[in-house]
Formats: structure tokens, sequence, C-alpha cells
């Protein structure tokens, strides 16, 4: 009870004690009894104290006091309340109050003048004080009926328009039903010991009956909240249904395991039992009826409507509670109602969305957990039995008249057990019909379900029918002596236990030890089934059910999973600060230690820094972890919900899109504070957006690849074992660590990347990255062209010419030798002067020439060799003139730039500023020492890779170039490497995107690892 | 706490923006277009005959070790001034003064030095598109095993020939003249040092004395290109001063008829002229501070 509540009363109880000559001491015990037994004897003296200011406590009554008077400080009082209490908790102070006046056995006109002012002000109708007074004093006011009163005992003669129920007690139970704020409260009479929820019953005193209340009588019996709320109820209004499923079969593939044939009828208003020991497809036909699982043969039709081809209005007329929590744990109880029902009672305004929620809240008896966040099994706010009835909750916010419950009451303690079982038998009191698996139910349970259906080993069914039947049922069968006695006389317990037992009987073997046989086999079981029991027959209803289900469009799944994500993320403050922290704290670290000094003054330059490709390469990395590792467990945890949000219909896109929206945003804010500082601790400026865009391209592949696995794998920590073997092969074939020249034969490939480091989202990144901060920075992006031109010209000169004089030598020396190996070395030289010579745009004396002709081993002669080296003669010529004239160029744009007042260029400071010296290394490829290579018949250039622009290929699908090209050609145009690997790189996520949509992942682990 | 989160984001937004612009690079083609000179009409022997007056660098530099004078690193432009030089133009000059320190090194057998220069005189070589002039491995190990100044001398008296007749090819005369500016500078500027320390030293200053007249040849190749290099005549400018520091220096010629005698049945003639440099400490001073001048623009 809130402080809050506390004061109100005891400034009411104050108000109405101290009428007629003020406290009794009657009146006070009766107080002092209340805060006891609210409060413990923690805080007791602090209200007792309040109490005896406001009443006036051991004061001298003040002489000429009037009723008014007493009347206006009631009113003042209960106006002051009015506006901090429910109606529920007005109503159950009322009673308090009445109860308090009462103590001293009658009601006198000046108490009845202040309780009427006070139940004025509180707005309660005078046929409820009149039902309330009746219930507590006992007078004879006539406002019991039988809606409202029930009073139970054994051969009750009263006078009174209540229902009576008989029960084999001395003296009488009288309860109530408050019907406005549907409240029920109990009464004992008499002299027997009584418990209400384990707490001894107090004789003549009220208590609320709350939901899920048991009163224990002393011979074993047990009252349920439902039994009560049944004799209630029986008026109102129930929707017919009818339940049929006819030879409904299930074979599990390659397995003898399943559900045998069976037929079931019900209508509404049941509670049924599955029961039977594991293994024996309890849970299966439990999803077989709910239609879950498709079956082999047979068919399941609600009201006439086979439920597999549900339509637009009856899907959603089947609940399904499975034995997991289908909750968020970061949301409060509320929220997980809320965001629930807006995807499944989407024509609801948000006011009735409230209404219900709170509605059945009320109704589980959740309500004063309404604002509690849910938590998980180890950090529980809320108990195990509140998270269950939570569970159902959610599925009874749609309404549907059938409602299947999986094992509800494993994990929890015997009290919550029945408590979410009277739960549900209060369900189908108001129409339901309602399946549920139970293991091994405890005697009360058993004795609540309406029918049971008992599964034996290999998915026979082998009983369907009364729970109480089945135990002389099968004493009958095993043929026990004692099978009319089902019920135990002595403690009114069945026990279902000796069902089991029976089902179960092994033989003994002539040691006298239980052998493995089965005394009855399940086939034999089942074979008893078909023969000694008919199943009921009901009624087909013609009219479709009804429920409030009602699914939103796409869209608005999306946002509604959306809000959903982001308000449980929200929620987990470790999550959002580890996540928000982890990106600035990496790239602190990263750029602290390789922030290396090596200039010659000793203060830190950029250019010289030797670390800067290292950082592209752990940029990428630390993209690709924080990608992954927030992405990893996203579906893994979502798992039993997913599978709840299949079975209502609702949108995978909408729900992956939301997850992937999330996780984009999160990326994008990880890598943005990444990038400023990293960057800004390294001083690599201009170049924000440049890493930006790749690192967040990257770290989203790195999401959608985290999904992927996560919907592949079935545990969070497989899943954690698995990050390390993508990420290790993305760092090994990046390109920098290794060079792709240097692997194993069977991977590289001729002067292009290898199609293994082409599949790495790392090798794209660090390419697009290395390739423009080289190319673009503001050093070098105005000379650029003309540093290609310079360095292309250089390579003609320095390597090409040198390689093909040497060719042309080799020919000069061999040629005229008949050897076959000779020849063919020969020939081979030829044919690479050939190709060489065929793409070679200088054609200087060659013009006109028929190389065919010409190279011909057959037509050499020293003719043709002169042709051959006045040729390359010529070519180095033009290609030195060339670079010098492309020097020439770089020259005048930097002189001009620097004299221009347009632009602050300064090239010695540029430099320092923006380029980097070893990603020169990299990108130029300066360190190798084959800067010219030959395979297969063509010189491959090794050298200055940045400024080698590919050939336009012959296939225009074929995108493969060198390592750190400056433009590819796809489709026949030209890309620049940034915005073509960029492209790439989405390419890649949306791929990943489809294979996560269609589980392939999924797909192949379960045939690979779970192959049986 | 939203808002919260907006602003940060709103920060980093405007952290990473704000860039300076790149130029247009078709903008900056029109206007080089616009500005283009063409080249200097001079004919190709011209040069070579007043190239061939100005005497190399380290001829220069052997008077100082004959001076006796400790090596210090201190009058050499560091090698850490490299990245420096971003032109043709600059990369010529300072490729000019490296290749003397580098032979002063050598002087003084100085390998780890020698080394560092020998690595920038590399790079700026690659730079200028005559690294295949050197033969750098062979330079490394004449470096590293303190060979004699002798080889030195010869294989870059060789090599400038050739890098001479490459720029020619390439109408990149200019580059020759402002490699051996440079080379001269430099040796200048280290005689002059050694010389402050050792004004009594009559071979030193008769050295900086003489170089009035390489200094006029100098002034006439650069005049050539100044007309068109803009940088060049900046350069010109400069040098122009150093006249000045020069115009109290005299040299006069003493001419004797040339003897001839036979040894061993060979001819020989012994050249008897001489020349006699007026200097005084004072053109000394103004003359070393006026090249110190010249020389920190060109290195900075």
């Amino acid at each position: 009870m809130s402080e809050e509540i506390l004061i109100a009363l005891i400034r009411l109880f104050a108000v109405i004690s101290k009428q007629d000559g003020g406290v009794t001491e009657g009146e006070r015990e009766y107080v002092l009894a209340f805060f006891r037994q609210q409060l413990g004897h923690n805080d007791i003296d602090k209200y007792i104290a309040m109490y005896d200011t406001y009443s006036g406590y051991g004061q001298q009554k003040k002489t000429g006091t009037t009723t008014l008077e007493d009347s206006l400080q009631a009113l003042k009082v209960s106006k002051k309340i009015n506006q901090t209490l429910t109606q529920r908790q007005k109503v159950i102070a009322i009673i308090e109050s009445i109860a308090l006046i009462n103590s001293d056995d009658h009601l006198t006109e000046h108490e009845l003048t202040v309780l009427n002012t006070v139940t004025a002000v509180f707005n309660i109708p005078d046929k409820t004080v009149n039902l309330l007074r009746q219930f507590v004093t006992g007078e004879a006011l006539q406002a019991f009926n039988h809606n409202n009163a029930l009073i139970a005992g054994h051969q009750i003669r009263e006078r009174t328009d209540a229902l009576f129920l008989e029960l084999a007690i001395s003296g009488q139970l009288t309860f109530i039903y408050e019907q406005a704020t549907d409240l029920y409260f109990v009464k004992y009479e008499g002299e027997e010991d009584l418990t209400l929820n384990g707490m001894t019953i107090v004789p003549r005193k009220s208590y609320l009956f709350s939901v899920g209340s048991i009163i224990k009588l002393p011979r074993g019996q047990t009252i349920y909240f439902s039994d009560i709320i049944s004799r209630f109820s029986r008026t109102r209004v129930k929707d017919k249904i009818s339940f049929v499923a006819t030879n409904l079969e299930f074979r599990f593939p390659k397995s003898d395991n399943g559900v045998k044939k069976i037929n079931i009828q019900e209508s509404e208003g049941q509670l049924i039992g599955i029961m039977g020991a594991s293994g024996s497809g309890k849970t299966t036909l439990l999803k077989l009826l709910a239609g879950i699982l498709p079956p082999n043969s047979g068919s399941v039709k609600l009201n006439g409507t086979n439920i597999a081809v549900l339509d637009k209005h009856t899907e959603g007329s089947i609940g399904y509670v499975p034995q997991d929590d289908i909750l968020f744990e970061e949301l409060t109880v509320y929220q997980n109602m809320f965001f629930n029902a807006r995807l499944s009672v989407s024509d609801k305004t948000d006011e009735e969305i409230d209404r219900i929620i709170d509605k059945s809240l009320k109704n589980l008896g959740l309500e004063h957990t309404k604002d509690l966040k849910v938590g998980n099994v180890m950090a529980q706010t809320i108990s195990g039995g509140q998270r269950k009835r939570l569970n159902i909750a959610l599925e009874l916010t749609r309404q549907p008249p059938v409602l299947f419950v999986d094992e509800p009451t494993s994990g929890l303690s015997s009290r919550d057990s029945e408590n979410v079982i009277d739960l549900l038998k209060e369900l189908t009191l108001l129409g339901k019909l309602v399946f549920v698996v139970i293991h091994q139910p405890s005697s009360d349970i058993y004795k609540m379900f309406d029918k049971v259906i008992i599964m034996d080993t290999g998915g026979y069914p082998i009983f369907y029918g009364n729970p109480i039947e089945a135990i002389s049922y099968f004493k009958n069968i095993s043929q026990q002596l004692d099978h009319s006695k089902a019920i135990c006389e002595a403690c009114g317990n069945v026990n279902p236990e000796q069902i089991f037992d029976i089902i179960e009987a092994k033989v003994v073997d002539e040691f006298g030890n239980f052998s493995d046989k089965r005394k009855i086999t399940p086939e034999k079981w089942y074979e008893y089934y078909n023969q000694k029991l008919t199943p009921p027959v009901v009624e087909e209803v013609k009219k479709p059910p009804a429920n409030a289900f009602r699914i939103p469009p796409r869209l608005k799944q999306f946002s509604i999973f959306l809000q959903r994500d982001v308000l449980s993320k929200i929620a987990d403050k470790q999550y959002m600060l580890v996540n928000f922290l982890e990106a600035p704290v990496l790239a602190l670290i990263l750029a602290f230690v390789i922030k290396y000094k090596n200039s010659p003054g000793g203060e830190y330059v950029f250019l010289y820094n030797d670390n800067i490709p290292a950082y592209l390469l752990m940029s990428i990395i630390v993209a690709l972890f924080l990608g992954m590792s927030v992405s990893a467990e996203e579906i893994i945890k979502d798992r039993k919900l997913r599978a709840r949000e299949q079975f209502l219909h609702l949108s995978k896109t909408s729900y992956l899109l939301s997850k992937v929206a999330i996780l984009f945003s999160l990326s994008a804010f990880q890598i943005i504070t990444f990038v400023v500082i990293g960057n800004a601790i390294l001083e690599i400026k201009q170049m924000t957006w440049t890493f930006w865009l790749i690192l967040f391209s990257t770290a989203t592949f790195a999401n959608i690849l985290g999904l992927n696995i996560s919907s592949a794998f079935k545990s969070a920590i497989t899943v954690y074992i698995i990050i390390p073997i993508i990420l290790i092969p993305q760092m090994i074939l990046s390109g920098l660590l290794f060079s792709f020249d240097k692997l194993n034969d069977n991977i590289v490939a001729k002067g292009t990347v290898p199609l293994a480091g082409d599949i790495m989202a790392s090798r794209w990144a660090l390419e697009a990255l290395a390739v423009d901060m080289y190319k673009n920075n503001p050093y070098e992006y105005p000379l650029f062209a003309a540093d290609s031109r310079k360095h292309n010209a250089n390579y003609k000169s320095a390597y090409w010419t040198k390689e093909l004089r040497q060719k042309v030598n080799f020919v000069a020396n061999n040629f005229i030798y008949k050897d076959a190996e000779i020849s063919r070395n020969v020939d081979d030289a030829l044919l690479t002067i050939k190709n060489e010579l065929q793409q070679e745009p200088f054609k200087g004396g060659l013009a006109g020439v028929h190389l065919d002709t010409l190279l011909a081993r057959e037509a050499i002669s020293p003719r043709t060799l002169l042709v051959l080296h006045t040729y390359l003669k010529d070519a180095e010529a033009h290609y030195i003139k060339e670079a010098t004239a492309a020097q020439t160029k770089i020259d005048k744009i930097i002189a001009f730039l620097e004299s221009s007042d347009q632009y602050e260029y300064d090239a010695a400071r540029f430099k320092k500023l923006y380029f980097n010296e070893n990603l020169e290394t990299l990108v130029r490829n300066t360190n190798t020492r084959n800067r010219i290579i030959e395979i297969g018949n063509r010189f491959i250039r090794k050298i200055d890779l940045i400024y080698f622009e590919p050939a336009k290929p012959a296939n225009p699908l074929n995108y493969r170039t060198h390592m750190y090209a400056p433009q590819k050609y796809f489709l026949g145009i030209k890309f620049d490497t940034f915005w073509f690997n960029m492209g790439v790189i989405w390419s890649m996520t949306f791929i990943l995107y489809l294979t996560l949509y269609f589980d392939i992942f999924e797909k192949i682990v379960a045939r690979r690892w779970f192959k049986r | 706490m939203k808002s919260y989160y907006y602003t940060i984001l709103l920060g980093l937004l405007l952290v990473a923006c704000g860039g300076n612009k790149k130029p247009d690079m078709a903008e900056v083609e029109t206007s080089l277009a616009a500005e283009d000179p063409g080249l200097p009409e001079i004919s190709a022997e011209n040069i070579e005959a007043i190239l061939a007056s100005i005497p190399s660098p380290l001829e220069l530099s052997s008077h100082i070790q004959e001076a006796g004078i400790a090596y210090n690193a201190g009058y050499l432009n560091s090698t850490d001034n490299y990245e420096n030089y971003q032109t043709s133009n600059k990369k010529a000059l300072n490729l000019g003064i490296y290749g003397t320190d580098l032979g002063y090194t050598n002087l003084y057998s100085q390998v780890q030095d020698g080394l560092d220069y020998l690595s920038v005189v590399h790079k700026l070589s690659d730079d200028l598109n005559i690294g295949h002039f050197f033969d750098f491995e062979s330079l490394k190990r004449l470096t590293d095993n303190n060979a004699n100044l002798d080889s030195l001398l010869m294989i870059t008296n060789q090599n400038f020939d050739r890098i001479n007749n490459h720029f020619v090819e390439q109408n990149k005369a200019s580059l020759s003249s402002l490699l051996l500016t440079g080379g001269w500078l430099e040796a200048l500027h280290i005689t002059n040092q050694v010389a402050l320390t050792q004004m009594q030293n009559e071979d030193l200053r008769e050295r900086i004395g003489e170089q009035k007249i390489v200094l006029d040849n100098i002034i006439l190749l650069l005049t050539v290109y100044s007309e068109h290099d803009k940088q060049i005549a900046e350069l010109l400018n400069d040098i122009k001063k150093l006249e000045k520091a020069y115009e109290n220096v005299n040299i006069t010629y003493k001419y004797e008829e040339s003897t001839s005698k036979v040894v061993d049945g060979v001819l020989e003639i012994t050249s008897n002229s001489t020349s006699e440099v007026h200097i005084t400490d004072e053109d000394i001073n103004k003359i070393a501070a006026a090249v110190e001048e010249v020389r920190n623009k060109i290195i900075s």
C-alpha cells in the first residue's frame, strides 16, 4: 500500500472515528490492528502518531461540536482523498471505514451521516454502500441478490436473494461482488480454521478476494477464485464455438515420433488438459491443434473453417502461449502489453488500447506491476507467476475464442501454478476454449480441468475425457481392485500420478526387479483408447468466431517494431552506455598508441606517421567488430518472439527493417564518434566524410552479417564464437597485412585481387579509403592527373621498354636455332612482344605494320630486329618526353596555385598536413622488387598502382582490377574507386539482407549440423 | 535526453564539415593555358659553353679539406628539408645543394651523414626523372667504404654531362643551370663558413674572390631563363645581390708566355699566367652574409 493511500486512509479513519464523543478504545484498536496488518511493525509508530493527531485522541472533547461541523470536516478530507485514490481503492477504503465504525457493533446516526458524506463525495452509489454495509455489519438491508452475493455453507437457511453454495463447513462464508469496480470480498462467520492465500481467516473480518485467491477448507477442500466467479458469471453471454479436429495425424520426418490419429471435438467454455510423459507429443499435439504445425493428414476446423486457411476475418481466432516467455525484458509490463496491442488490435485508438490493457491487467491481478520492468529470469522484478500471466495477457488482448497454452506451470511454485491454471479456468467461464499442456499437475490443478487428453510415449493418445473418470478408466483396465474409489476419501485428493504409474507400470522379472518392459505398451493403450472411448460430438457452429484481431499495415508495423526496440534499448542503460562509449574509447586508444612522431623536428607531422595504413585497416576492423557485436544477439534474443509474430502473420520485412534501421543508426553514430576522435588525434584532416562513409558502409555490412549469424545459430555463445571466424579472414584478406601477390598459389590471381579477397568487405573498404585518401587529399588533388601522366610515362620508359628490349634480344639471339624447345621459347617471347605492342597506344615506326606478319618466327630477320629496336628507342624517348612534360605541368600547377589569391595552396605545407608517406608507399607499391612481371604472355605492372588506370574490359561484368586502381569499369561505365567500392559493399549488404530474409544461413546450418 | 543526443550529433556534424574548397581543375587548366610563355630561344651550344665554365662544386670543396678544419654538419642543408621542395626548379636547386653536401660529408668520411644525403639525392633525382643516370648502388658502396674523392668526382662529372644532355633534350635546360647554381652556391657557402673561422687562410680567400667570375656566368645563364620562368626571375634577383657583395673584389691577370719543353720525348706546355685576387676581410664577411641569405631562401 503506498504511503499516499495510507495517509489518506489515516485521515479518513480519523474523521470517521472521532464522531460521537471522540475515539473509542475499540475504534483505535481496530485502526492499530489495520496498521499492523498493512505495515508490519516498522513504521507503525509514525502512523499511529499521525492518526492520534488527526483524530484528537487523548484530548479533551471539545464541547459544542456539531454534526454539521464534523460533516464539513469529513467533506474536506474526503474531497482531498478523492483526487488521490482510484475508484477501487475508494471502495476498499469505504469497506474499511464501515468496519471501523462498526467495531463497537453498532452504527450511530452521527456516524452514518459522516459515512454518507464521504460516499457521496467518493461518488459511490447507495446500492453499493448498502451492499457493503450489509456485508460488513450483517444488517438486513435487502442489498444481497444473486448478482452480487453468494453464501456458502452447510444447509444455509437465510432469507436473502443471494446465491447459495453447499459446502461442508460449519458457519458460513459470504462473498460479495461489487460490479462497478469488479471487486470481490469475502467474510467468514464460524469457528473452523480457514486460510485465504495461506493466511488464517479471522472470523467476521472482511477480506478482499482478489484474482487468483485460494481458500483452503479444513478437510483439504479448496475454493478457487474461478469457483466463485463462475457462480456470478453464469448469466454472461458466451459466443458459441465448435472446435473439431478430425483424424489428425503427424509424423516427424524420418522418425516414428509424432502424434497418432486423434479426433477431438469441443465447444466453448472448456478447460482441456493435455498430459503425458516427456516425449509423448503433448506440445506437438498442441501445435497441431493451434495450426502451427501442418498435420500430415486430417484437419482442424474452428466453426466449420479449416484453421489452416483462416481468412482475414478469422485469423487471430487462435491464441497460442508458448512455454518460453515472449516478453521484452527491458520494457515495463504496460509497454509490453501496449506494443502487443498496437500490433494485434490495430483498429483501436490509443485510449481504447489503454482501457483494454488496464482491464486485462486488472483481470489478471497484474495492475500493481503495470509500471515495473519485466526483467529477466536472473534479475526478476516480477515473479514467475506474474510473468506467465503476462504472457497469457498478451494473447488475450485480441480476445481469441480458442487459447492454447504450453506448459504454463513449469518452473512455478505450486501456488503460482494453481493461480495460473485458475486464471485459465476463469477464461473458460467467459466462454473461451482453453487447451493446456501440463507435465505433471498437482491434484488440485488436475481437478480443475473439464477434460484431459493423455498422451503416451510415441505420440499415442490413450485417454480423452473427464479427469476423474480417467483414474478409474486406467485402473479398470489394469484390473486393480479399488477402481471405483477415484477420489481419495480421506483427503479429498485425486492423485494424477497414479495414472502415470498405471500407464507406465513395468513387468517384474523373476528376481523381483522391474524390467524395462512395460506391462501395457503405448500401442496397446492406443488400441483400448480406440475401442473403449468414443470421442464427444459437438454441433458445428456456422457463425465465424469473433475476435478483435486486426494487424496494422506493414509500414505501421515497422514503426511499432521500431518504437518497441528503441524503447527497450534506451531502457537498458548499460547497453546504451557501452555502445555509445565503445567507439570513442577504441578511437582514443588506437589513435593515441599509433600517433608516431617520426618527423625531423620532433613535432608530430602527419606526413611522416608510418602507421596510417595500419590505422585504415584497424578502423575497418573496428567498424566490422562494432557492427557485428551490436547485431549478433539481436535475432537470437527475439527468436521466440518472432515465432509468435509469425504465428500472428506480422510482416517479417517490417521486423527486419526495424532492426536494420536501429542498427544502422547506432552504427552511424558509433562510426562518426570513432572517426571524429581518431582522425582528430592523428590529425587526419579533410577526410571525415570519406572515412565515415566507408566505415559506416562497412559497419552496416557487419550489422547485416551479424543478423544473419544471429538468425542461423541457436545460442548467443555460438554466435560470439563464430565472430572471430568471420573477422579474422577479413583481416587476412584485406590486402594490407599480406600482399595479394604473396599468397598461396591456389588463391593468388594474375595481376588482380584474388577472388578470396573480393568477397571480403575489408578489402573493398581498405582500397576505397586508401585510394580516396591518396587521390583526393588537398595536396594531391590538383596534381593527381599530371602525376598519373608522369608516372605512367615513367613506367613505360623505365620498365616496359627495357623488358621488351630483353625479349627482342632473346629473339635476336635464338631465332636461328631450330631446336624445338628453343623455338617454343622464341615463339613465346614473340607472342609477348606482339601482345604488348598491340595494346600499346604509341605506334611510332610500327604504325600500319601488321604485327602478325612481322612477328612470325619464320619471318624474323635482322631487319625485323632493327625495326623493333628502333621502335623501342623511339618509344623510350617518347615517354621520357611525356614524363618531363607532365612534370612541367605539375610545376606550373603548383606555381599557379601558390601564386593565386583564390587558393591558399602551399605545396610544401599541404604535403605535410594532408599527405602521408607510408600511404604513398602502399598505394604506389614502391617497395616491391618486381616492378614488372610477365604472366601469360603479358607484362603486368606492379609499380605506381594508384596511377595505373585499368583498361576497359571486354566483358562488361568484369569488375576485377589490381588493388588500389584509381578507377574501375563496370557495365562499360567508368567509376571512381571510392564510389565503386562503396557500391560493392552495399551490394554485399543487400545480398546479406536477402539471405537473412530467406533464412539461407539458418537452413544451411540446420541441414549440415543437425542432420538426423 | 533525446535533445542531448541531437546536440552531440549536431556537434559532430559541424566538426566533420567545414573544409577548404578544392581547386576547380578546369579553371586551373584554363588559367595555365593562358599564361604559357613558351620556351627561350637560345642555342644549346651557348648554354653548354657557359655551363662548362662553372667549376664543379667538389673542386671548390677540395680546398676546404686542405684547410684542415674539422667537419661541421651545421654548414649543410638538413636532409629534413626534403619535403619543402615541391617544384622541379626547387628540386633541381636543392639537388645541387645536397650533391655538394654529399661531397662534403665524403671529404670527411662521415658515413652515416653521407648515406642520409645520398638518400635525399636519390629521391630528388628520381623526382626529376634523372634517377637512372646515377648508379646509386655504386655510390652507396663508395660512401660506405670511405672511397676517395676522386672516384666520386669522376662519377659526378660524367653524370652531370649526361644529365645536362638529358635536360637539354627534354627542353628543360633551365634545370641543368639550377642544378649547377645550387651546387656552386652551397660550395661557396661552405667555403665562406670555413673561411670565416680562418680569416688568414689565403688559399680560401682567393677561392672565394675568384668566384666573382663564376657569379657573372651564372647571372648570365639565369638571365636567359628568367623571362620565361617567374621562379627563376626571382632567384636571379636574389643572386644579383651577390654582385653587390663582390663589387670591391678585384681580380687582376698577369699574362706571361707559356713555356714548353720536351720531357721523355713528349712536349709539355706550362702556363705561366697568374691571377691575383684582391679581397678584404670585410668583403668576405659581406659575401658570406649575402650567400647565406640567398641560400636560406632556396633551402627553405
